[in-house]
């Protein structure tokens, strides 16, 4: 399933390390903390690398449904009760997917800057839309009291309030994520995504109504952004409409490029050095963004298939 | 609502919407002319906020720090340009919208570099400082009739411009075929600088008239940005006709919905937008 | 639902005269008072042609004559400003440009319109799977179908590029690209080809291969083509068209349209292209 050589590599690198990372760490919960963050950002990541890189459709408002999978929680969960992981899981999913049927309904009958800009003033409606509501605690948000149990037949896998149970949680997500987004581009619908993605005019003219594909791909991809944001609403015990901003979407949108557009797997290395040159960046100066500001457009001009595609011609050479 | 309270707000809403026109029709513009999709050009409205505060504080005249922060825009507009808008010119949205995020990182921190992060004011020049009665009890600001007049002036130029003048008509060849402007024996590169130029410049007059209007803070770039993203979409991506329109649609729906339905009223103006695109996915003038 | 799926399309392969009558085979594509405007411009006008199965109707005309207009309007990608297309009898001008394909109507284009990083045997897969179905299936591998992976050999072989199987398409060359994008339409089971100047760009010997793959081609299937090689479309054609600026100027056989006084004057006579 895994056929790329760099591919492969990175996965038996990554994979048993991030396994091993908690006994490495001593269990220290801040950086464990840290840790479950950046793979639960490479799930929301790696959503978004599938959509923009295997079925080129460039969105700036990803984080709509980053968001949206905290405050579902938020909305259908009862507030000082503990409810089932999976059970809510499976109900953020669901919400999420019928959402992203409406929306890409509206963003996808348009394409390029078009949509670029569509996508984004959506997701800014909703963040204005959670930041005006009482109801869910305007600016600050809303605090989840009680995290959910993830009792299967009366086994509590993991419990959520430990650090690294919750670390192995995300991990497991986003190993399935991965497993998961390989299974759709190896299947028989992978093969119309990259039939579309590749040349969606040929594609229509065999036959396909080349709209389905790509909303089903928006569906699939969203709902997985939404768990995203599900999962960090659990590990931080609340939400808030920065979840929504702009700024979630661009960072995102910047970490796959980094990791290597549309690989996938790149969404994880992308994230992880994001992230790492964010925390480096945030202890010399106040002012991180401006050398992250400058690397970003330092990547664009110099640096365009990203760490994947270093990777991959690294090995290259060696052989 | 009576009807000069009405009145009152017809013109709030107007003063708005020729004030976002400014903006969007640079970002239009550079699209339209360019194909450059320019997520920093928020930015250069809040730059042009700064720099008026920053230099009606050391020159002591509001007139002259407007003069001054223009010529400042413009440079910057050649310099970014010249730099790194050229590189993109052959590249993907994709790549636009990293690297104006990259601007976007970079204008944030040299903000907070150099003016800090509390909220500023400008005060209204002297001159400008006073208020016309509308009734007894409502009076209307000669400073943002001022802002009202200077936008439709920069209107009415910037159409004369284009219809009038051989830049324009070089503005609206490169609109519709590259290759048709190159024919010509123009130097497309200084063109397009110019162009670009030109868009920085009316962001960062939008910026520095309201700087006296609106506190000056960190991100308000970003926010107008997003609000001209859908000045654009209702008017129609590269249309400066319709940029008029979508900006005053929003600055009226915007400023009526803030009285008249205040728990959705941020959110009206993006309802406007999606309704406008069911009905016509590429905005209201779409070339 | 695959195992009705027939390999061949419909028609039967019959042994046939080199010339058959006009009105011999059943009109399977019609056109009836077509038309196609651009503001004021007329690129199409008035248009009534029938189109007959196991034929090959050629089109030509000058730049400009509305060919390219023609097919598009034929395969969905512009709905008609007036007029109608029938399809065995039934009008189809107003669906979707992809139901097109699904009706049988295959298209190649004038550019050449091919998966550039896909094998040759993945791009004739990809129109294959569209009538074998399961494009939604997130779970079955693409490679896991024995019957989907025939078909586009099947492809292949007809156009004679079954040798160049496993190459990626980018990788081959021109002729055998136009002859790969050919393929992917027979995959979709057609029962009427649309082709915009397969020869354009091509050396005699590959236009040679092409000419040889029509005449198998136009035994079984309803093919228009445009095309500017005159001795090309001379030697194919069972009927010909042709046009000057989106109007019709005259359908007949090839001996008749050679011999015609206005073709003379309107279009061979004149044009660079020289019989």
């Amino acid at each position: 399933m895994f056929t790329n050589r760099a591919e492969k590599l990175f996965i038996w690198v990554f994979f048993p390390l991030a396994l091993l990372m908690p006994l490495l760490l001593d269990q220290n919960t801040y950086y464990v903390n840290k840790l479950a963050t950046i793979l639960i950002l490479s799930i929301f990541v790696m959503s978004l690398d599938y959509l923009v890189g295997r079925c080129g459709l460039v969105t700036l408002g990803h984080a709509l449904f980053y968001g949206l999978g905290g405050y579902l929680f938020v909305m259908l969960a009862p507030e000082y009760e503990a409810v089932n992981f999976w059970i809510y899981t499976f109900y953020v999913l669901a919400i999420a997917s019928v959402v992203a049927l409406i929306v890409g309904f509206i963003v996808l009958r348009t394409s390029g800057i078009y949509m670029i800009m569509i996508t984004l003033a959506l997701a800014q409606m909703c963040f204005y839309f959670f930041s005006d509501s009482t109801e869910f605690g305007g600016n600050d948000g809303v605090f989840i009291y009680v995290k959910p149990e993830t009792h299967v037949f009366g086994l509590n896998l993991f419990d959520l309030d430990n650090p690294t149970h919750f670390y192995y949680l995300c991990l497991l997500s986003l190993f399935n994520c991965l497993l998961f987004f390989k299974l759709i581009m190896r299947s028989k619908f992978g093969r119309i995504v990259d039939a579309v993605q590749e040349n969606p005019e040929r594609t229509t003219a065999l036959g396909y109504n080349v709209f389905h594909f790509r909303l089903a791909s928006y569906v699939i991809a969203s709902a997985l952004g939404a768990y995203a944001g599900y999962l960090f609403a659990l590990q931080y015990g609340f939400v808030n409409p920065s979840m929504l901003s702009w700024q979630t979407s661009g960072t995102a949108l910047v970490m796959s490029i980094l990791g290597g557009l549309g690989t996938l797997y790149g969404a994880i290395l992308g994230t992880l050095v994001y992230e790492g040159l964010h925390y480096g960046f945030e202890h010399l100066t106040e002012n991180w963004l401006l050398p992250m500001g400058v690397l970003i457009i330092l990547m664009v001009l110099a640096f365009r298939h990203g760490l994947a595609g270093y990777l991959e011609s690294l090995l290259e050479k060696r052989k | 609502m009576d009807i000069t309270l009405f009145l009152f707000q017809l013109m709030n809403g107007v003063q708005y919407g020729l004030l976002l026109f400014l903006i969007a029709s640079g970002l239009t513009l550079v699209f339209g002319v360019m194909g450059i999709l320019n997520l920093a050009h928020g930015s250069m409205y809040m730059v042009g906020a700064y720099l008026a505060w920053y230099f009606t504080n050391t020159t002591g005249s509001f007139g002259m720090a407007a003069v001054i922060s223009v010529i400042i825009a413009l440079l910057l507009g050649i310099l970014i340009e010249r730099t790194l808008i050229i590189r993109l010119y052959r590249r993907n949205h994709l790549d636009q919208v990293l690297l104006t995020i990259g601007l976007i990182f970079v204008f944030n921190a040299l903000q907070s570099l150099l003016w800090g992060n509390d909220p500023l004011g400008v005060a209204v020049p002297a001159w400008l400082d006073g208020a016309i009665p509308l009734t007894d009890m409502i009076e209307y600001p000669v400073y943002r009739l001022f802002v009202s007049g200077l936008c439709i002036l920069i209107a009415i130029g910037m159409y004369l411009t284009i219809n009038r003048t051989r830049l324009g008509m070089l503005i609206r060849a490169g609109e519709s075929n590259r290759d048709m402007v190159e024919c010509l024996g123009v130097d497309i590169n200084r063109l397009y600088t110019l162009v670009f130029a030109a868009g920085v410049a009316l962001a960062a007059i939008a910026g520095i008239v309201s700087a006296p209007m609106v506190s000056v803070v960190p991100g308000m770039g970003e926010h107008v940005l997003i609000s001209c993203f859908v000045v654009v979409v209702i008017g129609g991506m590269g249309s400066i006709k319709g940029a008029f329109v979508g900006a005053l649609m929003v600055g009226i729906v915007d400023t009526f919905s803030s009285i008249m339905l205040p728990q959705v009223s941020s959110m009206m103006i993006y309802i406007l937008m999606a309704v406008v695109l069911l009905i016509r996915p590429k905005g209201l003038f779409a070339n | 639902m695959s195992s009705n799926i027939t390999l061949e399309s419909g028609a039967p392969v019959a042994t046939q005269a080199a010339h058959k009558p006009l009105s011999d085979t059943e009109v399977v594509l019609e056109t009836e008072a077509l038309c196609k405007y651009w503001g004021g411009l007329k690129a199409l006008d008035d248009l009534s042609l029938q189109f007959r199965d196991r034929q090959l109707h050629g089109i030509v005309g000058p730049n400009g004559a509305g060919k390219s207009t023609l097919l598009n309007l034929l395969c969905g990608t512009y709905s008609p400003t007036r007029g109608r297309i029938l399809h065995k009898g039934e009008a189809i001008e107003s669906i979707k440009p992809y139901e097109f394909s699904r009706r049988g109507i295959g298209r190649g284009f004038q550019k050449t319109n091919i998966y550039p990083s896909a094998t040759c045997l993945e791009n004739c897969s990809i129109a294959a799977q569209r009538r074998v179905g399961g494009s939604f299936n997130i779970f079955r591998s693409r490679h896991s179908e024995k019957l989907l992976t025939e078909m586009a050999e099947q492809a292949l072989e007809k156009v004679g590029l079954a040798h160049r199987r496993d190459a990626v398409a980018s990788r081959i060359s021109y002729g055998e690209q136009r002859q790969l994008e050919i393929a992917t339409v027979l995959a979709t089971a057609p029962c009427v080809l649309l082709l915009d100047e397969p020869m354009a760009g091509m050396g005699h010997e590959e236009s040679q291969l092409i000419i040889q793959l029509l005449k198998t081609l136009k035994q079984d299937y309803c093919i228009v083509l445009v095309e500017h090689d005159m001795d090309a479309v001379f030697e194919l054609s069972d009927q010909l068209t042709v046009m000057v600026d989106g109007q019709h100027l005259i359908t007949d056989t090839v001996d008749q349209v050679r011999d015609d006084a206005r073709v003379q004057i309107a279009y061979l006579g004149q044009g660079d292209e020289v019989i």
